[in-house]
């Protein structure tokens, strides 16, 4: 640990931090206050995702080269980057290829393999100019024709990429005149004509079909890392061929067990990089494994800490804890095309049982954020502060009266056997709800048998992943009719106010918008949300330069080990 | 002798046969389910329609069953959808990794039980005896998840002499094999030693034993030359069923402490709905215990000289 | 003493003498009597448990009181602590005596119910009935039986129902095998031959004539049986395939405190020892009633 008073920090600066983590003042309000307080900008921002042990020093220390970060995590196959469905393969890739944009851990778009990005008014012609300098692994130079040829290979439906869904914007759905069994003519998205353009070497244009103010947020999903352009002749296999633009490259790999990265041989061009070598162990399904393996000092780290394991964590000498609050959250959501859900009244009622931050402590103790049944976080930019909502049992049971239910009411919610989180959420959430009358009973369903129907089900609870702009939630899973709307939520209001929304590039302006969608969806009650997590990572206390990210992802570039 | 093997062998096909229709139906009864299954939640109907297609599931039922088995008998087990490489690719190496967790469990455990339970029945009711069979009921009253968290604590947490997971990722390591193997021989030393110290007691009041005695022959001498041979038979049928046992035991003790042996790869496949490695994992288990059966009844008829020369 | 004699009034009734004859039986062997102790213990919680329990074991109160703290916003006291959800680990103790005693018990009874049916059914039909059913038997006794519910839960979901389902189909076969062979060496006696000639039909001569005289091993193997339904019941719990919330089941209240369990050991080892002595006080009577069966 360093001397405190060589780089002295605001004594207001901690209790602030720790609002801002807590989701009560909002990031960027902190980040200015910090700069105005005289706190560098790195020091800002490791106070927002550092340790949670008081004290600790965050002064700048002079790297370490050298060392293996060992981290337990799950070993997937990442045979086609274009098609992951879990962010562990996009860690395990993204060491070695990058996306055009980075999420960085303060939630923030940032500039990564594109070097700067203008839209247009309409917001539908978006340029990206590429960063130059920068070399594949086998000494190729990187440039417009290999984001060209990752691009066009994620739009053909052949790949399977769900970045077709992420980049609709870019597509046209047509009827290929042939019929399914059922008789209804089966469709066929692809890209659309010119969607892409090559400028120059280091200049792609896309041009879309609808605005969409989201484009380089979606470049920094984990399934959109761009491959080399003779990624398909070279037999489509990035296990076999890993070459990249990262700053690691591939030594060894076994799905399920582990997998080894080296340092790159030549230049990076992100600058130093200290790690010599990141291994990636594979402990099973089993969350309990990694304290053990903790314990034991077998590992450095791990992909996540679930919040049961805090205290245990907490309780291990050798160990830092690193959190932040993010946009993932898990909601109890109803299907407001079915009974009972069908009357809002009900929904309203179980909505009205519910002590928001009550549930965030039972769940999380003293960390993560209450919810507002929204699903708009206090870390998207442009979140909107309604009016807190507040547990009235005698509204809930007029609700329930009004509705026809004066008797009680009795329903089942859906939910995953694991992580635990979930099923303590259900169970918190009928606890409150039983003063009202209403029994909830948990149906617990191991595996993946939930997600056959998850879009299904009259009550569900599902896990929402963490995305970077509320406006996106919204897109996905409330607009009328889209896939993941799993509510069946049709509201031609909601629906064109958030069209408005998207219009406005900039948070600021959207917020006022924002404001209005939260209420509506608010007041239809939609759905009971159970908290906005945090994430926590655990790293024994060697490792520096770690943090907790937003989505979990491992930005291990200027990682070191003390 | 032989024409009792060729029956016993026909027996285990057919009950191969029977437990792989089980199997069979169990698993991929809906081919709906197993489109989900297999290309995900989201995937689109369209998507799974020409899956369904090109892979054969919307041919009747009994024909997929028929093309199924040919696949297993031949080793084609499929392809695993969570680790998206063959399941013969896994499987094997993690089946092997078991059968070292069990050699080395079976070498702690027979000695270890064979020996008590012979102290124990040699001299039934003594205090050694009761001492040795009240420990062997307590250690099997103990479920192995409980002993696992038990000494995981003693030993990981609190003495911290021994590495909490054994997931060997940096090789064989056989300070990550103590544990594990600790937690299958402390459950079932109990049964065994039990098995052989009631057969042990038995074969002691048998009349040649008492003859034996009677005619001056040291007391160690009459345990090895004439009790022990025949003591010995039943509780070598036991230890060949423990095999059978061990396949359940495995599961537990492989999960607790991520052992990457077989046990953990049949729960990740059973909570991750990844269907062809759960078939060839049952299938795979099922194979070895009946096989372990049938040596066992041919090894205990051929040594049962009542039974060999009947 | 025949029923002639206990109506003329010279004798207590027959049933009580029964019952007084098993308790002076058990005290022949103390290690009986330890187990029987452990049982009656255990089903005297459970039926007591709303008198016994001194908190609600579902509510959330305060997450991680160590064993001994005071109830902080009422009245009270954590004699074992509580869980990371603030519930009381005595009440979850004490209710999840309930569950599990009911569950094993449920789940055995069923077992035998179907066992015993088809091993008195191939033991005295023989044929082919007995053919089919020993085969049937064979089958689902060849599957390693953590293997066999792993993908039956795994299939069928985890709920109360599919695992008294599947413990029923898992052990069934190896009831029958066992009642089987000892109808098979009842079924030549004298008075079962009395019963045909007079006439009686099958079921009856089964269930009148043979099963009476079958129960003593059958008790034995059912107090162990129940004992490994425990185990298997707390082991699916702990994997994740068991008992749904939130009912307090000993073996997810273990799986749920794991990873905490160095810093709140009384999360764990107090349900550890609760299904501990449950099985233990089970494999000891049944230990002991073999005993006392073999001294006979």
């Amino acid at each position: 640990m360093s001397d405190p008073t060589k780089n002295p920090i605001h004594p207001a600066l901690p209790e602030l931090a720790e609002k801002a983590r807590r989701g009560r003042i909002g990031r960027r309000d902190f980040l200015r206050t910090a700069a105005l307080l005289g706190a560098s900008a790195a020091t800002a921002h490791s106070l927002l995702g550092v340790a949670l042990k008081p004290g600790s020093a965050m002064a700048a220390e002079t790297p370490k080269f050298g060392g293996n970060l060992r981290v337990s995590m799950n070993v997937m196959d990442i045979s086609d980057p274009a098609i992951f469905d879990w962010s562990q393969k996009g860690n395990q890739a993204r060491h070695i290829i990058e996306p055009l944009v980075q999420i960085d851990k303060d939630n923030i778009a940032r500039p990564h393999l594109a070097e700067k990005w203008e839209a247009s008014e309409d917001l539908k012609t978006w340029t990206f100019h590429l960063r130059k300098g920068v070399k594949w692994s086998n000494g190729d130079d990187f440039g417009a024709d290999d984001v060209i040829a990752t691009f066009r290979r994620w739009l053909s439906p052949e790949t399977g990429s769900s970045n077709i869904g992420r980049f609709a914007a870019m597509t046209t759905t047509t009827d290929t005149g042939k019929k399914d069994e059922n008789g209804k003519p089966i469709k066929k998205t692809s890209m659309s004509e010119g969607a892409l353009e090559k400028i120059d070497d280091h200049t792609v244009r896309f041009h879309l079909n609808t605005p969409d103010l989201s484009l380089p947020e979606s470049m920094g999903d984990y399934p959109a890392l761009i491959t080399h352009r003779r990624f398909v002749e070279d037999g489509a296999n990035f296990i076999k061929n890993p070459i990249g633009t990262g700053a690691f490259e591939l030594k060894e790999f076994k799905v399920g067990e582990r997998m080894v990265l080296t340092k790159r041989k030549g230049k990076y061009w992100g600058g130093d990089v200290y790690l010599d070598q990141i291994t990636y162990i594979d402990h099973g399904d089993d969350p309990a494994a990694q304290i053990a393996a903790f314990a034991s000092d077998q590992v450095d780290t791990t992909y996540e800490t679930g919040v049961e394991q805090v205290a245990a964590i907490k309780s291990l000498p050798m160990l830092d804890l690193y959190e932040t609050i993010t946009a993932q959250t898990g909601i109890a959501r109803f299907k407001v095309t079915e009974k009972p859900f069908d009357d809002r009244r009900v929904r309203q009622a179980i909505q009205a049982c519910i002590d928001h931050d009550r549930l965030r402590t039972l769940l999380y103790g003293e960390y993560g954020a209450a919810a507002e049944d929204h699903h708009v976080s206090p870390v998207h930019p442009e979140y909107a502060e309604l009016p807190k909502l507040k547990q009235d049992y005698a509204k809930a049971k007029k609700l329930l009266a009004e509705a026809g239910h004066a008797g009680g009411l009795k329903v089942r919610i859906d939910c995953v056997a694991s992580p635990s989180w979930e099923q303590n959420a259900c169970k918190a959430i009928a606890e409150m709800c039983r003063p009202a009358g209403i029994d909830i009973e948990i149906n617990v369903m191991p595996g993946g048998t939930y997600w056959d129907r998850w879009t299904t089900t009259p009550f569900g609870f599902t896990n929402w992943t963490h995305r970077p702009l509320g406006v996106q939630v919204y897109n996905l899973a409330y607009r009328s009719g889209v896939p993941w709307n799993e509510s069946s939520y049709s509201n031609p209001e909601f629906d064109s106010l958030l069209d408005v929304a998207g219009t406005k590039i900039d948070p600021e302006a959207r917020r006022a918008d924002m404001a209005k969608l939260q209420k509506i969806l608010q007041d239809d009650a939609v759905f009971v949300q159970s908290l906005w997590r945090s994430v926590f990572v655990a790293a024994n206390k060697r490792v520096r330069g770690l943090y907790a990210h937003v989505a979990l992802e491992h930005h291990y570039n200027k990682v070191w080990l003390a | 002798m032989l024409s009792f093997i060729f029956r016993r062998l026909a027996l285990t096909a057919a009950t191969m046969l029977a437990v792989s229709l089980l199997v069979f139906l169990l698993l991929e009864l809906n081919p709906g389910s197993v489109a989900v299954k297999v290309l995900g939640p989201y995937s689109s109907e369209e998507q799974r329609q020409l899956w369904l297609e090109a892979n054969g599931y919307l041919n009747p039922l009994w024909q997929r069953y028929l093309e199924w088995l040919g696949r297993m008998v031949t080793g084609d087990f499929g392809e695993s959808i969570r680790f998206k490489v063959p399941v013969a690719e896994v499987l094997w190496p993690r089946l092997w990794n078991t059968a070292i967790l069990a050699f080395w469990t079976f070498a702690v455990l027979i000695p270890l039980s064979l020996t008590l339970g012979v102290l124990a029945g040699m001299r039934e009711g003594s205090r050694l005896d009761r001492a040795i069979s009240i420990t062997s009921i307590i250690t099997t009253s103990i479920p192995e998840f409980a002993s696992a968290v038990f000494l995981s604590a003693i030993f990981v947490f609190g003495l911290g002499i021994l590495p909490g997971t054994s997931a060997m990722s940096n090789g064989f390591d056989p300070l990550q094999l103590i544990l594990p193997v600790m937690v299958l021989v402390l459950y079932d030393v109990g049964y065994v030693t039990r098995m052989t110290r009631a057969s042990m007691a038995e074969v002691m009041t048998a009349p040649y034993i008492r003859t034996a005695v009677l005619k001056g022959i040291p007391f160690p001498r009459v345990i090895l030359r004439h009790g022990l041979r025949n003591a010995l038979i039943p509780p070598f049928t036991v230890i060949m069923l423990q095999i059978n046992w061990l396949l359940s035991g495995v599961v537990v003790v492989e999960f607790f402490f991520a052992y990457k042996g077989f046990g953990a790869l049949l729960l990740e496949a059973s909570l991750n709905q990844d269907i062809y490695l759960i078939q060839a994992c049952a299938m795979v288990a099922v194979f070895v215990a009946v096989t372990t059966q049938t040596l066992a009844d041919i090894g205990y008829t051929y040594l049962n000289p009542r039974i060999r020369l009947q | 003493m025949s029923m002639t004699e206990h109506a003329a009034g010279h004798l207590p009734p027959p049933r009580l003498i029964r019952i007084l004859r098993m308790v002076g039986l058990l005290r022949e062997s103390p290690v009986a009597m330890i187990g029987a102790g452990l049982i009656v213990f255990w089903i005297a919680v459970a039926i007591f448990a709303p008198l016994l329990a001194p908190f609600d074991p579902n509510v959330n109160l305060q997450p991680f009181a160590k064993p001994g703290t005071p109830y902080a916003a009422g009245s009270g006291v954590f004699w074992l602590g509580t869980d990371h959800l603030g519930r009381d680990i005595l009440s979850r103790i004490i209710w999840g005596s309930q569950t599990v005693l009911f569950y094993g018990f449920v789940a055995t009874a069923s077992a035998y119910a179907v066992g015993v049916a088809m091993g008195l059914a191939a033991g005295y039909y023989r044929g082919w009935i007995d053919e089919l059913l020993s085969r049937l038997g064979d089958i689902i006794l060849s599957f390693p039986i953590l293997v066999l519910y792993v993908v039956i839960i795994a299939t069928i979901g985890a709920s109360g129902i599919n695992i008294v389902l599947a413990v029923t189909f898992a052990s069934a076969p190896a009831i029958m095998r066992i009642v089987r062979s000892l109808v098979l060496e009842i079924r030549e006696r004298d008075y079962v031959a009395a019963a045909k000639m007079r006439g009686e039909n099958a079921w009856y001569i089964m269930l009148v004539e043979i099963l009476p005289n079958v129960r003593g091993p059958l008790i034995v193997d059912a107090c162990l049986r129940m004992g490994y339904v425990t185990i298997t019941i707390g082991v699916l719990g702990f994997l994740g395939l068991g008992l749904p919330p939130p009912d307090p089941d000993w073996g997810g209240m273990i799986n749920e405190a794991r990873s905490m369990a160095l810093a709140f050991p009384h999360m764990t080892v107090l349900p550890c020892i609760a299904i501990s002595s449950l099985v233990l006080g089970l494999n000891l009577l049944a230990d002991g009633l073999r005993e006392i069966s073999l001294r006979d």
